[in-house]
């Protein structure tokens, strides 16, 4: 009985760990781009500090900003992809970012406001 | 067996909180904070000073024009975020550190007061403590007009169901905090309704001014703003902050700098605006007013022999000495007679003691007083019959008096540069 108690909480364990890996969000001002380099510079406030953050993208990272659905009948948002060349300096982006060998990589860049 | 037992739920329960916090670290790399306990990071704190009279309109609220065109606004430029049902829930608000506002959330809107919801739309999230929050929220003061942004703040109230205006006689809630210091620093002079009338009231200055001030009338002395016109909120702070001085009776004894009422400068600056935000709340008034405004101080001018000759001819001429008497000693031929607007006994203030003027010695302050007057009591504004520079010129005299030491023994010297340096 004990022995299964303690495969079930080691399995509990082990799957939260993997579940939870370390995934924060960062919504910050892009201070900029580097294409070559497949990353976002951006400028955040926590805690009362401002910070950089180099958001590293993963191969195939998507980055999209929501535009209103045009199509007769669609309301709400819809997704429209953009290139990093398009992402602007001053725009406001939030990403979810994983701690991955000492980097912030990101699969999804949102943009939130464009100016 | 039983101690066996013990020893590995012990020994589970220790492995569990350790993998728990693995698995939700303390999340010092993102930039918000998921703690929902002050709904999400939107802190209701007052608004700033600069806010603190940007009082919506009531008709706006429940005006459909308004609603509607607040409707396009918010389509277009907070739907992404707070969702086309106001719920937070855009497309590019679900993974902000910091969630967007849910307008349904009844309670939370409740508590929210207009000019802290017009000082948040206007500035968005580059003021404390919504930056160090994470805030994503940007300002639209430069895009969207005054008239906008209450367009935006009327549609946003209707996804909270609340029919009417967003005020605190409809949402008690906003001023809760406020009321609770209320109770605790200001009911026993100001009473429960605010009326000047609580049970310490009669012991303070007993027959004669002052006396604590009705809250809910529209007579405030210590204004910025034209004769006839409620105080500023920033009037209130400062009085608040300063406190009044007066002569007082028996209960005023112990109150820091001849003080009727006293400075509260040492209530934590948030707790302050709380409290000023009640004290607001118990009239009407400051809602239904519509735009404040403020009398300008101008840079003082340079005293010249000229100036200081110019200010006692206006200083008689004005007929200042009737009630100040001609060495601004507060002995004029009518001061025996003043009454303030209660009937009760006033002294002219003397002048020769600066520590004494109740709405502060600094030039400003007594340029604003002249300006403006104190209502209530016989000192009449001089705003429409003193030109600018002829209020600058009457300031001179009083002050140069009152920069004349009072007293000559070094002891009294020192007792008033100390009062001048609390005073600064």
């Amino acid at each position: 009985m004990m022995r299964i108690m303690g495969a079930v909480v080691t399995g509990v364990l082990l799957l939260t760990t993997v579940v939870g890996a370390d995934e924060v969000p960062i919504s910050g001002t892009v201070k900029s781009v580097d294409a070559a380099a497949q990353t976002v510079t951006l400028e955040s406030t926590v805690k009362g500090k401002t910070r950089q953050v180099v958001v590293h993208l993963k191969p195939g990272a998507k980055i999209v900003k929501f535009i209103r659905a045009i199509e007769p009948g669609k309301t709400g948002f819809v997704e429209q992809p953009l290139a990093l060349t398009d992402l602007k300096p001053g725009w406001v982006v939030s990403v979810e970012t994983k701690h991955e060998g000492n980097k912030e990589v990101a699969e999804l860049v949102k943009v939130v406001l464009e100016r | 067996m039983r101690g066996k037992t013990f020893a590995f739920l012990a020994l589970a329960s220790v492995l569990l909180v350790i993998g728990l916090w693995v698995a939700h670290p303390p999340a010092s790399r993102a930039n918000g904070e998921k703690d929902e306990k002050d709904k999400g990071g939107h802190a209701h704190v007052p608004a700033p000073l600069e806010y603190a009279d940007a009082h919506v309109p009531l008709a706006v609220w429940t005006d459909p024009a308004m609603i509607a065109r607040g409707k396009e606004i918010y389509t277009v430029r907070c739907a992404v975020c707070h969702g086309d049902a106001g719920d937070g829930k855009g497309p590019a608000g679900v993974a902000l550190p910091l969630k967007p506002s849910d307008f349904r959330d009844k309670a939370g809107m409740a508590e929210m007061r207009d000019n802290y919801w017009f000082w948040r739309v206007s500035e968005g999230g580059t003021g404390e403590p919504f930056k160090s929050k994470g805030s994503a929220m940007p300002p639209w003061k430069g895009e969207l007009s005054v008239q906008d942004r209450w367009a935006v703040m009327a549609y946003q109230h209707t996804f909270s169901g609340h029919q009417g205006p967003h005020v605190p006689w409809e949402h008690p809630e906003s001023v809760v905090v406020g009321r609770d210091i209320y109770v605790m620093a200001c009911l026993p002079c100001h009473g429960v309704d605010g009326k000047g009338d609580g049970t310490v009231a009669a012991t303070l200055s007993p027959r004669r001014a002052p006396q604590p001030r009705d809250l809910t009338s529209a007579e405030f002395k210590f204004r910025s703003t034209p004769s006839g016109q409620l105080p500023t909120t920033g009037d209130l702070f400062r009085t608040l902050t300063e406190g009044v001085r007066g002569p007082g009776g028996v209960m005023t004894i112990g109150l820091r700098g001849y003080r009727i009422m006293p400075s509260f400068r040492y209530m934590p600056e948030e707790q302050r605006l709380e409290v000023i935000e009640y004290v607001k709340s118990l009239n009407r008034a400051f809602r239904e007013r519509g735009e404040v405004k403020i009398v300008g101080v101008p840079t003082p001018p340079p005293v010249t022999p000229e100036r200081i000759a110019r200010g006692k001819k206006l200083y008689a001429d004005a007929e200042c000495l009737a009630c100040h008497g001609e060495r601004g000693r507060g002995d004029g031929p009518s001061a025996p007679t003043l009454k303030d607007n209660r009937e009760l006994s006033i002294a002219a203030t003397d002048l020769t003691r600066p520590e004494r003027f109740k709405s502060g010695s600094r030039l400003e302050d007594v340029y604003r007083t002249l300006v403006t007057g104190l209502a209530g009591t016989p000192m009449p504004s001089y705003g429409d019959s003193l030109a600018g520079s002829d209020v600058g010129s009457g300031l001179l005299p009083p002050v140069a008096i009152a920069r004349r030491p009072a007293c000559r023994g070094r002891r009294c010297q020192m007792r008033t540069a100390s009062r001048h340096k609390e005073d600064e």
